[in-house]
Formats: structure tokens, C-alpha cells, sequence
């Protein structure tokens, strides 16, 4: 089965991970206009999403603004 | 009063405010437009990808409050430097707040680590505003290798302590050409006030309003307190002695000479 690790959590893809961020982000339900990316450490443009092609044992970073001091 | 400059860029109010442990987003931006402030503090962190959450960024008005990320959570330069990058391609702007605190029970800044991060973040074309101990050594370090401003720490983290480094903040005033932001343990709009009077260039409140019963009366109470603060540093402050002196006349008393 395909794998691709996510904010340091191994997730599955049964039917075959998603070809770009964009689509990952999409299945995964997350807006992509407020996430930042990393793939194998690696940041990741926003406007490069979905050009962005996504590969079965990569470590993928989804990061967010969040309240802070 | 005069305006903060940080980085040739110019501000109305010399409060800034973290977005932390506010209840809700409502009361966030609230309080944020009560405190008068231009510039609010936001952490980056992992999203939770099993529970959609709320988007804080929409309820801060990008146009008019600066946003300041910080490194919070780093334990190591490395790790500050990665997050400064993360959020510099979130957003756009080179303006961080850097933050190194390897210690999870004082959250003290590591002055190695932070000079070290702060060198290449400043090569690397951001404008650093380092969170530090108040240690006048480092603060001109820090100034040499051209950080924005250095922010001291007036007592640990959400302590509520006020001005616990006074000697040591009024030595960094005192040899500092960059702004001094008085940033973590001020608890009182009094410990703001205090801070100013001693000639801080700002401060930094985040716990004493994110965690008030009602944010937005603490955010016009801080925002009150650094105003008259500032007014009283930029009039002179009085000279303090030891011997009473008195404020009505010592003359035309009604009692025999």
C-alpha cells in the first residue's frame, strides 16, 4: 500500500496516493490558502501546489498560523 | 508622543500583542482593535489533519495590523530558521520574531543559539526582532549583527511577574540604537506603564490580555498604561528624594509664629 508520512504520522492510501499537493491537500479537507508546505524538508510555494507532484514514502509538513506570543 | 520606528517603517502605538490563548477568534480581534496596537504576534505549528480547525488569520484584518510570526517551539537555530523560512513563504514577510527556548519550564531564551539564528536571518534579508534575557551583552551583539530591535524579557513567559530584569532592561535602554521591545511577564497595565517610564521603545502583551475575563477592557487598560508611560518618559521623570517636600505652601499658616 502506498504511504506518504504527514507531520510526522505514517498515513495510508488504498487506492493510491494523490498525484499533486493540491489533490492531497483537497482529500485531505484542508484550505489550502492558509497552509504552508514542506516535502522532505523541502518548502514548497503555495502557487507551486499543484504543480507539485507527490511520491509514495515522502515526508510531507503542513504547517498554519496559529495564536501565539 | 513621538512614533516607534522599527526597521525605517513607522507606528502610531508602541504596544504590540501576541494572539495566544484567547478564547475565541472574536475575542482576539476584539481586544486587538481596543489595544490600538499595529502589530500582533502568530505562531506556526503542524495542522491537524484528522480535525479541520479554525483559521485565526481570517479574523486578523491584514491591512491594518503588521503580522509578526514567531519561532516559538524551537529548541535550536536550525529549528528557528526553518520556521522563519515556513513563514516567510506563508505570508510574504521577512519580519520575524525569533524565538529559541530549549527550556520548557522557564522558557528562557538560548543567547548562543539566538545570536547564532538571528546572523544568518539577517544575511538571509529578514527583519529580526529577537526575544531575549535581558543581558546588555547580547542586546548590543545583537545590534551589531543587525537585528530590528531586541526584545527582553521583563519576567519568564505568562508569569505575570512585571519588571524582574529592571536593572539589567534599564542597561539595554541605556547603550541600545535599536528599539527595545519589553516583551514576556507583563502582567499589569502598572508593569506596561513601568516599562515605558524607564524608556522601553514598546512592549509585548499576550497573557495578562488573552486570558482576562473581558480582553478587550484589559487591551484599553494596557493600551492606556503604555500610552502614559511613554508621555511621562517623553516629559522627564521627576527626581526621587528622600525627605518630604512639600506641595502646599509653607506659609499663611492659621497658628501663632
Amino acid at each position: 500500500m502506498e504511504v506518504l508520512k504527514i507531520n510526522g504520522v505514517e498515513k495510508q492510501f488504498p487506492a493510491g496516493i494523490p498525484q499533486t499537493l493540491t489533490e492531497l491537500l483537497e482529500q485531505l479537507n484542508i484550505n489550502q490558502a492558509t497552509v504552508v508546505a514542506e516535502i522532505d524538508d523541502k518548502i514548497i510555494e503555495r502557487q507551486n501546489f499543484s504543480q507539485t507532484r507527490v511520491s509514495p514514502g515522502q515526508s510531507i509538513e503542513l504547517v498554519r498560523f496559529v495564536g501565539g506570543g | 508622543m513621538d512614533n516607534l520606528i522599527i526597521a525605517g517603517r513607522e507606528f502610531n502605538s508602541r504596544l504590540l500583542i501576541g494572539t495566544g490563548k484567547f478564547a475565541s477568534c472574536e475575542l482576539m480581534a476584539e481586544a486587538i482593535e481596543k489595544s490600538g496596537t499595529e502589530i500582533v504576534t502568530v505562531a506556526l505549528r503542524r495542522v491537524d489533519i484528522e480535525n479541520e480547525d479554525d483559521d485565526m488569520l481570517s479574523a486578523i484584518d491584514r491591512t491594518k495590523y503588521l503580522l509578526l510570526p514567531n519561532t516559538s517551539g524551537a529548541r535550536s537555530a536550525d529549528e528557528a530558521i526553518r520556521l522563519g523560512k515556513l513563514a516567510r513563504a506563508a505570508t510574504g514577510i521577512k519580519w520575524l520574531k525569533l524565538e529559541v527556548t530549549p527550556d520548557p519550564y522557564y522558557l528562557l531564551p538560548d543567547p548562543v543559539e539566538t545570536l547564532k539564528a538571528a546572523e544568518i536571518l539577517v544575511k538571509d534579508d529578514f527583519v529580526v526582532l529577537p526575544y531575549i534575557n535581558a543581558d546588555p551583552i547580547l542586546a548590543k551583539k545583537l545590534e551589531d549583527v543587525g537585528t530590528a530591535t531586541v526584545m527582553p524579557l521583563a519576567s519568564p513567559i505568562g508569569s505575570n511577574q512585571g519588571l524582574k530584569t529592571r536593572a539589567s532592561l534599564e542597561i539595554i535602554i541605556e547603550q541600545a540604537n535599536i528599539p527595545v521591545v519589553v516583551d514576556a511577564g507583563l502582567g499589569l497595565p502598572s508593569h506596561a506603564a513601568d516599562a515605558m517610564e524607564i524608556g522601553a521603545d514598546a512592549v509585548l502583551v499576550n497573557t495578562a490580555i488573552a486570558t482576562a475575563t473581558e480582553p478587550a477592557e484589559m487591551a484599553t487598560a494596557f493600551k492606556l498604561a503604555v500610552e502614559a508611560g511613554r508621555m511621562a518618559y517623553e516629559t522627564g521623570l521627576p527626581s526621587v528624594s528622600k525627605r518630604a517636600s512639600a506641595s502646599s505652601p509653607l506659609t499663611g499658616f492659621l497658628r501663632e509664629q
